[in-house]
């Protein structure tokens, strides 16, 4: 019956550790992501880094918005298009209003399009970086400074920055009641 | 024909009536609960799908609003997947196993029990959704977010069924694995195990690495809900496409567990029916093996639209073509096996045919799938679902009921009647046919999967497609009626009922004795 | 099989008087939606061929390797030889389709020098469509006629509804021979967008831009529908795609750019 044991054993660690990988296909996705640009993921954290220097090529940057779930909210970049230097900082920005009767919190998530470009669009400063209050009717200005890393392939095209806005008011409401 | 049930069951002092079935720990007893628990849920399966193909007869809602229809697709696919195939597969695991290795029972036979019983609360539990006030599950069997998340309350329910639908196949494998690999008779080498055998022994290999892991998305799921966590929202950080990689990642070995074994029964009867070994055992072996490998490397496939890398699309576009090739190497070693034979054609053996020819062409179809490009144009349409049921229905669920006539007089010591099996055979063959062919049709012409209601032009393929479904479905009232006549009979089966047959279970009396070996064969 | 065909021969006879027989994916109107055609061709008619090969042997086997026959079963059993033939061709066959397969797809990825951008937003259950350069925006969905005769219980005979299901209340207006990009994304929940005749399908998902291109050659109007499950309503949020020339476009839009429907008229 030792046999029998040293089965039943085994097998159940690999039930386990295959639960446990289901767990870690979460990071393992993540560094997945930022490795080939899959989703367009862009740096959740600021650019803080020097290297990138200073190129004479121009890209076209877009910026698109979107509102989660249809949340009570305006939210649209203030300019549509950019032709940027390689290298060099820009900053801009999105005008955000809420149109509801009350105090909303919200967060933004940015998608990069191409995907692959995700990584050469480095954020030094974003609003989608942390969460955000507005008032009742209040119009908010929600800034970005960008760079374009000179480690962009040549011949690439336009690049699309796009955030989605999403109302996360009831979340926060529990977080803080827990 | 000398051991007698009753005789036996004395013997071992059983208990009577329900009692015996509810602690049974006999893997005859269990394969029994097994194989009936799963003819039942075929039929709750069934009457879901005719729901479905009624409401889809003509364009225009008829009979359901879409929310219901919607819940109708989840339910028949997660009833038929994990209701009926799988049971059915751990159902003549158990009846066969200890026969074909020439072993008294299962390894495990308390934990059998478990794994059976779990499965009845399981589905009352899962059915019962449907009569809450918010309905059951309606986001697919796929279970992605952000829709699954939107359910009513049925989703903890769903969620917690399916982990105990996943306890019972997990334990249901252990205890395949410690039963083969521990308690073959003297002289039964891996490589001279029955390719029946072989089939699910790497399926329960497949069962143990990929359950768990449908059990991790499930339960994220279930925290993404509940708790605050965000692993597939945008909005906390989270992806809902990670869901779909880790479901796919448990999802395509689910449909090779769903498969492996029918081939394992088809190399079985193949062989018998042609009088002739089975061509090329060692390559089927291999063959198997490869593809259950394969299929952890191959689960993007059923996502290529949702936006990979260009490297990742074309990846998995490789690996998925891959597996055609050890797939296509277990047709030609079919045909190479009937290839100079002695064939008769008994109802197993056409069941068998079918399979094979009918498999194929949801192979073919799968190839067509593979190609990246083409696949945006098929993906998430009726081409899809003609791809699947003819694996599914013409594989899976042929070679199960094959199984079931080419064993029966083993398991009863009753031969079923020829003729009406014959009838059922064709009967089922046309209808599945008239059933899932046109599905194709439409598929290409546009019209998407997962639909209450069509546009006019699809109207012709889905009459013909209903038609076919109540056909399929009123001729398997017929096989419950064969089996009933079957075992209403007095015993008479010949303990070996195939001439061609091979395997230690024929050298048994028929019906098996209660234990199965109880003095293990030599095998030479 | 035989009886197979001689009833679903009888089952066509017998329906003969409705319309639509397409058995077939449609042609497309552009470079994407022709290759994904031309490919869809070639790898059927590799598995018909190969389907004709398999099938004729068995079949063959089963006519004249037949115990009522007096066939005697012959005793082999394995040839590594024939095994690492059938292992081999194959590869070969798929390796040929992997090369078109592959170069195709490297041309629809590619959507560089896009002349014009088309953000499509899925809703529960409609469609938004934001010119992104030229400041028009509106929704789009099912029509009043298909919505009411979609209804259970409905009086109205769907038959009689133009385009039923495939019919919407403001068609989406795009120029011909023009390279247009196609930014994909939702509000709510996953939904995919999906014209045959233009292109393959593509996930919009909330949270995330996907992308695709399409360049019309042929004007005319193209029709299809929601394919990732969104809802109950997943089955009534079409999409009709108006290709109309260069010109004509343009004038299109300056007409709309004042009418423009703002995010929360909908
Ligand atoms: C030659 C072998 C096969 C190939 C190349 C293949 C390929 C594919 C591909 C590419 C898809 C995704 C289609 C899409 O959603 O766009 C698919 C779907 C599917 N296949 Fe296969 N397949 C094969 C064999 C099988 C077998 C043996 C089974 C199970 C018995 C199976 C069951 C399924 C199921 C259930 C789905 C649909 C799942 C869903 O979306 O609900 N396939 N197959
Ligand atoms: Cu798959």
């Amino acid at each position: 019956m030792t046999g029998t044991k040293g089965t039943i054993v085994k097998l159940s660690l690999v039930v386990v550790a295959m639960y446990g990988f289901s767990y870690a296909l979460v990071p393992i996705y993540d560094k997945f992501c930022e490795i080939t640009g899959l989703n367009g993921k862009t740096n959740e954290v600021a650019y803080i880094g020097n290297d990138i220097q200073k190129d004479n090529r121009f890209v076209t940057i877009k910026f698109i918005s979107n509102v989660a779930n249809s949340a009570p909210l305006d939210f649209e970049p203030s300019v549509t298009e950019m032709t940027v230097q390689v290298g060099k900082a820009y900053n801009t920005h999105y005008v955000m209003k809420n149109n509801s009767s009350k105090q909303l919190h919200t967060t933004a998530s940015p998608s990069v399009t191409p995907g692959k470009h995700a990584e050469y669009f480095k954020k030094v400063e974003c609003f989608c970086f942390e969460q955000q209050t507005i008032n009742a009717g209040e119009v908010k200005d929600l800034g970005i400074q960008f760079i374009i890393d000179n480690d962009l392939p040549h011949a690439s095209g336009d690049i699309i920055l796009s955030y989605t806005m999403f109302d996360i008011t009831d979340s926060v409401k529990e977080t803080n009641r827990l | 024909m000398s051991a007698n049930i009753d005789h036996l069951k004395e013997e071992h002092h059983q208990p009577s009536g329900l009692m015996r079935w509810i602690t049974t720990t006999n893997h005859k007893d269990i394969g029994s609960l097994y194989l009936w628990f799963s003819l039942l849920m075929f039929f709750v399966g069934g009457l879901m799908a005719l729901i479905i193909r009624a409401e889809l007869f003509q364009p225009g809602l008829q009979f359901v609003v879409p929310g219901f229809f919607n819940q109708m697709t989840t339910m028949h696919a997660l009833i038929m997947i994990f209701g009926a195939v799988m049971p059915a597969f751990v159902g003549l695991a158990n009846w066969q196993l200890p026969m074909m290795i020439g072993a008294p029972d299962m390894a495990l036979p308390r934990l059998n029990n478990w794994s059976f019983w779990i499965l009845p609360f399981a589905f009352t539990m899962l059915l019962s959704t449907l009569f809450f006030e918010s309905g059951g599950p309606a986001a697919g069997w796929t279970l992605y977010p952000p829709l699954s998340l939107q359910g009513g309350n049925s989703m903890p329910f769903v969620i917690f069924s399916l982990h105990l639908l996943g306890a019972s196949s997990i334990l249901g494998a252990i205890n395949v694995i410690a039963t083969i690999l521990n308690m073959r008779a003297p002289g039964m080498t891996l490589m001279k195990m029955p390719i029946f055998v072989w089939t699910w022994l790497i399926t329960a290999f497949l069962l143990i690495a990929s359950m768990p892991v449908l059990a991790g998305a499930i339960t994220m799921l279930l925290t993404d809900r509940f708790y605050g966590t965000s692993f597939f929202t945008a909005a906390g950080g989270g992806d809902p496409v990670l869901f779909q990689h880790i479901f796919w990642f448990f999802g395509h070995p689910e449909v090779y567990i769903l498969i492996l074994p029918a081939f394992g029964i088809v190399s079985t009867i193949i062989p018998a029916f042609s009088r002739k070994k089975l061509f090329g055992y060692d390559s089927m072996v291999y063959a198997t093996a490869s593809i259950a490998l394969l299929s952890f490397i191959v689960w993007a496939h059923h996502m290529f639209t949702v936006g990979m890398p260009l490297a990742g699309e074309i990846f998995f576009m490789f690996t998925t073509m891959l597996i055609a090739v050890p797939t296509g190497v277990k047709v030609f070693n079919w045909v190479a096996t009937m290839w100079k034979g002695s064939m008769t054609f008994e109802t197993p053996m056409l069941f068998a045919l079918a399979f094979i020819i009918l498999f194929t062409i949801g192979g073919f179809s799968g190839l067509m799938l593979a190609i990246t490009p083409a696949d945006f144009q098929y993906h998430d349409t009726y081409f899809v679902v003609a791809h699947f049921h003819y694996v599914l229905v013409p594989g899976a669920v042929f070679a199960i009921i094959a199984a079931v006539y080419y064993w029966l007089p083993k398991w009863t010591g009753k031969m079923y009647n020829e003729t009406l099996g014959k009838v059922h055979f064709w009967m089922t063959t046309i209808f599945v046919n008239i059933t899932f062919f046109p599905m194709h049709f439409v598929g290409l012409a546009g019209m998407p999967r997962r639909i209450p209601d069509y546009a006019v032009q699809f109207t012709d393929f889905n009459m013909i497609a209903s038609v076919g479904a109540f056909g399929f479905g009123l001729s398997q009232l017929l096989f419950v009626y064969i089996l009933f006549l079957t075992l209403k009979q007095p015993v008479t089966a010949e303990d070996k009922s195939w001439e061609g047959a091979e395997g230690l279970e024929w050298t048994l009396p028929s019906p098996a004795p209660y234990h199965s070996f109880d003095t293990p064969p030599k095998v030479e | 099989m035989k009886r197979l065909s001689v009833f679903l021969v009888t089952m066509l006879a017998s329906l003969t008087t409705m319309a639509d027989w397409e058995v077939n994916m449609p042609r497309g109107v552009t470079p994407t939606a022709n290759a994904a055609y031309d490919l869809h061709m070639l790898i059927f008619y590799i598995t018909v061929v190969i389907g004709i090969v398999v099938f004729g042997v068995m079949f063959y086997s089963i006519f004249h390797h037949r115990k009522s026959k007096g066939a005697k079963p012959a005793s082999f059993h394995e040839s590594t030889t024939v095994e690492i033939i059938w292992t081999v061709i194959p590869f070969v066959i798929l390796v040929g389709m992997a090369i078109p397969a592959t170069k195709t797809l490297i041309m629809m990825e590619d959507t560089r020098n896009s002349e014009i951008t088309l953000k499509v937003t899925g809703y529960q259950w409609m469609w938004k469509y934001d010119y992104v350069e030229d400041d028009v925006a509106f929704f789009s969905k099912l029509d009043s006629d298909s919505n009411e005769a979609r209804q259970l219980g409905s009086k109205k005979d769907v038959n009689k509804v133009d385009n039923y299901l495939l019919n919407v209340d403001n068609e989406v207006v795009l120029p011909t021979d023009t390279k247009i990009r196609i930014l994909l994304t939702a509000s709510d929940v996953i939904h995919a967008w999906w014209v045959p005749e233009l292109t393959g399908k593509k996930d919009a998902i909330p949270g995330y831009v996907n992308e695709l291109w399409i360049d019309i050659k042929k004007p005319g109007v193209y029709r299809g529908q929601c394919t990732e499950l969104c809802g109950k309503d997943h089955g009534f949020m079409p999409i009709v795609v108006r290709a109309v020339p260069k010109q004509e476009y343009t004038k299109w839009v300056s007409l709309n750019q004042k009418n423009r429907v703002a995010d929360k008229s909908k």
